[in-house]
């Protein structure tokens, strides 16, 4: 069953075209969003989210489609933008304690579970916090009101080796609980770890989106290279050697 | 609802939104524009439109499960709670310069405006011009503070300007009377400036939710 489905999204904002986006994402599954910086992924992210207004194309999540069932749609998914980066002097026992006035799935011993597994101080602020720890708050907040769906704007830029290890096994152990991920980076090696599809999208349009073996085994065959890092340069690359010589 | 005023008690306000209700104590100075301490109270809602913004409060409201022209409306009714204290405040002093302290000399030989229920009518304009002004512009981007601010400055101005020249206007040499003459126009004026404040608040924020629903962010 398809959780999120998205269906010819189109923005337009001056000087760059998201131009009818389609794919949709299944139950309890990773799919990662990938693109080189500049290419639409938050674009995409924000509209699925309501925060900025496609111009054509819909949306629909768990069947209910955004933005007119936006209130019932949100009260069972978790956006993060990377790291909280809201309130920075408050301390986290208070935007947690508000939050959770919000949510009617507001499960206290789930947060306080992922509270001490992410070994957040409930007394410190997130300025306080690393960008690692940071990150997980958010996590910690999205999965405390039971949310089904994350969608997460690269959340693992700006983190350490061992801090994004300890994020994908943390996107696996949700996984293996029904959650359903969808989240964007332009960090391969990540998705590689622990994405089950893929969706590519380059200068505002879709190059691809199907399960990750298939996209690497078709693109493996056609030569384009062994893993996402090569498949994107060849994609993407462009001769700067020559444009800087003209 | 609740909870999103909640939350604008307990993550989104600045203290200062707070502390500058003292601002209302400033009825009782003689000898100066009080209708001063009106801007100053809105100068203290002011630092919390900047706390929020600083504190990306706009971002983590809309991705709550809320509608958007919810997050509008919380807005606008935190700074109505802090405008009907603060003006709890200049009531309560206004009615004490107009009765025990009707006829101490600061006030009888007072050069600028008295506190009268015609003081009380110019703040709820002030508080009004606020609204429209500060509250409305913010939410044509949800980011940009200065502009609004610089026009609700200078309604302010105007205001004031306004206000202080209005006893000195021929006919109209009552209203700097420290015991309040002619009640009936004074609380007629007052109650015509109330009508005025309810309807421009509430047409600022209607409009306010319809700009907000358009912004991307």
């Amino acid at each position: 069953m398809a959780v999120l489905e998205v269906q010819g999204l189109c923005k337009r904002y001056p000087g760059f075209l998201l131009d009818n986006i389609s794919f949709s994402l299944e139950s309890g599954r990773i799919m990662g969003l990938i693109g080189r910086n500049g290419a639409g992924k938050t674009t995409t992210l924000k509209s699925i989210f309501n925060l900025v207004h496609p111009d054509g194309g819909k949306i629909r999540i768990f069947g209910l489609d955004m933005p007119q069932d936006e209130r019932e749609i949100k009260q069972r998914i978790g956006y993060a933008g990377g790291a909280v980066d809201y309130y920075k002097k408050k301390k986290l026992r208070d935007i947690s304690a508000v939050t959770g006035t919000f949510y009617s799935g507001w499960d206290d011993a789930a947060y306080h579970r992922y509270l001490d597994a992410f070994s957040l101080d409930e007394n410190k602020t997130p300025s306080e916090l690393s960008e690692g720890m940071r990150v997980k708050f958010s996590l910690t907040l999205a999965l405390s009101h039971g949310a089904e769906l994350l969608i997460l704007d690269e959340p693992t830029s700006g983190l350490d080796p061992v801090s994004r290890a300890e994020l994908l096994d943390t996107f696996l152990f949700l996984k293996d609980r029904g959650v359903s991920i969808l989240f964007s980076t332009h960090i391969t090696t990540d998705l590689e770890k622990c994405a089950d599809d893929i969706t590519y999208i380059a200068g505002g349009k879709l190059i691809d989106s199907k399960p990750l073996n298939a996209f690497m085994s078709e693109n493996a065959q056609a030569g384009h290279g062994d893993s996402l890092e090569d498949i994107m340069v060849y994609y993407e690359k462009e001769s700067l050697y020559e444009k800087l010589a003209d | 609802m609740k909870n999103l005023l909640i939350k604008e008690l307990r993550l989104a306000s600045s203290p200062l939104s707070y502390i500058f209700l003292v601002a209302g104590l400033m009825t009782m100075l003689p000898g100066y524009p009080i209708l001063v301490s009106a801007f100053f109270i809105c100068f203290g809602i002011f630092h919390s439109f900047q706390f929020s913004r600083e504190a990306n409060d706009t971002l983590y409201s809309v991705l709550l499960p809320i509608k958007k022209s919810d997050f509008v409306k919380a807005k606008y009714m935190f700074t109505c709670a802090i405008q009907l204290i603060g003006f709890l405040i200049c009531s309560a002093l206004t009615a004490v310069r107009m009765t025990a302290l009707s006829g101490a000399a600061p006030y009888a030989n007072n050069a600028l405006m008295n506190a009268t229920p015609v003081f009380l009518a110019f703040v709820l304009l002030v508080f009004s011009a606020f609204n429209l002004l500060f509250v409305g512009g913010f939410f044509k981007t949800a980011y940009k503070i200065g502009m609004p601010f610089l026009s609700f400055g200078i309604a302010v101005f105007i205001l004031i300007a306004a206000a202080e020249a209005l006893p000195h206007i021929p006919g109209l040499e009552f209203l700097h009377s420290p015991a309040g003459e002619k009640p009936g126009v004074q609380f007629a004026a007052l109650a015509a400036a109330a009508v005025i404040y309810c309807v421009v608040t509430l047409l600022a924020c209607k409009k306010a939710q319809r700009r907000f629903e358009k912004i991307d962010l």
